[in-house]
């Protein structure tokens, strides 16, 4: 999978390059408007990291250059402005997604990952993970071959979890990605614990493992045991 | 007051004035033209009288007018005037009485002419009469023309008027004036569309300043954010774990800190559309479904009670945010096994829920950086107090046995 990376800020384009590269992507880095044009006019890419707020133009403008030269291309796009009509136009232009700054690598990631989903790159809409199976169609949990019922919310954090593997998440991470900016909790995170717990059971009473560690008490992660 | 009448107001107290000094002086200057014109009459009949004498011998008596009487001597040597009162045809009446004493042919003669004059009282009825018609009739005259006027001369002006009533400094329109032929109200137009035009791009510069001062702060946060998660992956132990994530979690406030204030301000500059009917009870229930799993964590109890559907025009994302801080709000300063109840009904709608006492008020708790305990933000209350001014909607907070939002329409 190749990703294009444009970013005028060279600090944040290089960890979001790192990270992308050690999650098995083939990144490349755009850090102003008209290399950013360039390189989607002669290459291909799967995913374009659009800012569109450039030094040198508009980035809405290069969806022009997008759809003329890589109509395939997922777009996700990322600005600073948590502003409705900017990302009302993104979308209505054909963005796949919209972030706002600061995000955390690990909703990237998933954010990535559900438009190659949604795109159809990985050829399959079923995630698996050991015994547990996600269809991303039907919104569907399969383990062990039985299908286990799962709330909206249930499915979304145990998705977060396999999608981001290995990776210790925060629980205002996980907050943030199941409540996007709706709610101010500050400090108030036991819900997690509850939704976690809920899952716990039902993989457990399905015949599955438990994967999901917690980690001092503050972050969890999902790996093999 | 309207102009008009401050102007029929202070018209007709100048004319009052005018009129009480007109009269006065008038009642002087009559009363000494009348008598004047009198005595004037009175010596020429004087003279008439002598001639008559002279020519016929008769002495003519016409009482009260003309009284003449032959004197042994003379014993007064000038003419005088009186004013004397006397009866005549049965009411008392004021006379001029002109008095001589003259020599005619060897004889004295004692001359006493009288002439009716105004009355005092009469003049001054007449005066008051003529005044009071004087004042009505010119006050009204220019009452009414000034209210012909209204209509004809006023009429741009108030479409003007309606025009800046109407205008919006985040709308997309910019003011258009009728073209008056009254030089101060052309003026005044001038005036505003360049006060308009002058407002408009310190909005719009503002505007853009507080949305590139937010990119700016944005960006350098998520370099932070980007790197401390990086460090999060390693193996550390648990002391530098909680270190990176009270770090994280401090980058994450002060971004949360500064979306915020971003959305008041945008919020404040009436930037978001009221662009869809929006049901708060549908509202409700869908929030509250999809909170579901924070009330069964906190082991609340949500009552939801609807008598009518409260419907209000505004932006939806808006509407979300309001709904949001308070069920937020409701949650947060609840305590575990607490209730919430929801009262909506057509002019109003409530949210009440259990908590600790706590020393805000209506008159503080909306204020800014206000905060009920330590863990948050102090900014979801203000939002929503300041989306309901923007909204034109009254919040009431109340602390009762529950502590109750009230939301009304103006």
């Amino acid at each position: 999978m190749k990703i294009l990376i444009i970013e005028d800020e060279i600090e944040l384009l290089i960890a979001e390059s790192n990270y992308l590269t050690k999650e098995g992507y083939v990144c490349e880095m755009a850090e102003n408007f008209q290399k950013a044009g360039e390189k989607i006019s002669i290459y291909e890419y799967d995913i374009i990291l659009l800012d569109i707020t450039l030094p040198d133009g508009n980035g809405l403008e290069l969806f022009k250059t997008v759809k003329k030269y890589n109509v395939k291309a997922g777009v996700i796009i990322i600005s600073a402005k948590n502003s409705l009509d900017d990302k009302i136009i993104g979308l209505d232009l054909g963005a796949d997604d919209y972030m706002t700054k600061p995000f955390q690598l690990s909703e990237l990631n998933s954010r990535i990952k559900a438009v190659l989903r949604r795109r159809q790159f990985d050829g399959s809409n079923i995630i698996t993970f050991n015994e547990i199976s996600l269809n991303t169609d039907s919104k569907a949990i399969n383990i062990n071959g039985n299908d286990i019922s799962f709330t909206k919310k249930e499915y979304d954090l145990l998705l977060y979890f396999i999608v981001n593997k290995n990776r210790v998440l925060t629980k205002e991470a996980i907050a943030e990605h199941l409540w996007e900016d709706n709610i101010d909790l500050a400090d108030n995170f036991d819900f997690i614990y509850t939704h976690l717990n809920n899952i716990r059971k039902k993989i457990k009473s399905a015949g599955g493992k438990d994967y999901i560690k917690t980690i001092y008490g503050m972050g969890y992660k999902l790996g093999e045991l | 007051m309207k102009f008009l009448s401050k102007i029929n107001r202070n018209y007709f107290f100048l004319l009052l004035i005018i009129m009480i000094i007109v009269s006065v002086a008038g009642y002087f200057i009559l009363q000494f033209i009348i008598l004047d014109d009198a005595r004037e009459n009175l010596t020429q009949n004087e003279a008439l009288i002598i001639n008559q004498i002279i020519k016929t011998g008769e002495i003519p008596n016409i009482h009260p007018i003309v009284e003449i009487t032959r004197i042994n001597n003379k014993t007064v040597k000038e003419s005088s005037f009186k004013e004397i009162n006397m009866p005549y045809e049965g009411e008392e009446e004021t006379f001029l009485e002109y008095s001589n004493q003259v020599k005619i042919k060897d004889s004295f003669y004692q001359i006493t002419l009288r002439e009716t004059t105004f009355e005092k009282d009469n003049l001054v009825i007449l005066l008051a009469m003529s005044f009071i018609v004087l004042l009505t009739a010119s006050f009204g005259i220019s009452f009414f023309v000034s209210k012909k006027m209204n209509k004809t001369i006023w009429v741009d002006f108030e479409s003007n008027l309606e025009e800046i009533e109407n205008f919006s400094l985040s709308g997309e329109s910019s003011l258009s004036f009728i073209q008056t032929d009254i030089e101060e109200f052309d003026r005044l137009n001038t005036v505003i569309n360049k006060l308009t035009k002058k407002l408009k791009s310190d909005f719009v510069s503002l505007k853009e300043f507080t949305e590139s001062a937010s990119h700016e702060i944005q960006t350098p946060l998520a370099v932070v954010l980007l790197n401390l998660e990086e460090v999060l992956q390693q193996d550390l132990n648990k002391d530098t774990f909680e270190k990176v994530i009270a770090s994280i979690n401090a980058i994450k406030r002060l971004s949360n800190l500064n979306k915020s204030l971003i959305l008041m301000t945008k919020i404040e500059n009436n930037q978001f559309k009221a662009d869809n009917l929006v049901s708060i009870s549908d509202l409700f229930k869908h929030k509250i479904d999809e909170y579901s799993t924070l009330f069964e964590s906190k082991k609340l109890n949500t009552e939801i009670n609807i008598d009518q559907d409260f419907g209000l025009r505004i932006n939806e994302q808006i509407a979300d945010i309001l709904i949001n801080n308070l069920l937020s709000n409701a949650i947060k300063h609840n305590f575990e096994g607490g209730k919430i109840q929801i009262y909506i009904n057509k002019n109003e709608f409530r949210i009440c829920n259990t908590g600790e006492d706590h020393f805000l008020t209506n008159d503080n708790i909306f204020n800014r950086f206000v905060k009920g305990n330590p863990g948050s933000y102090g900014l979801g209350l203000s939002i929503v107090k300041k989306i309901c001014e923007s909204q034109n909607l009254n919040i009431q907070y109340e602390k009762k046995e529950l502590h109750c939002f009230i939301i009304k329409s103006n």
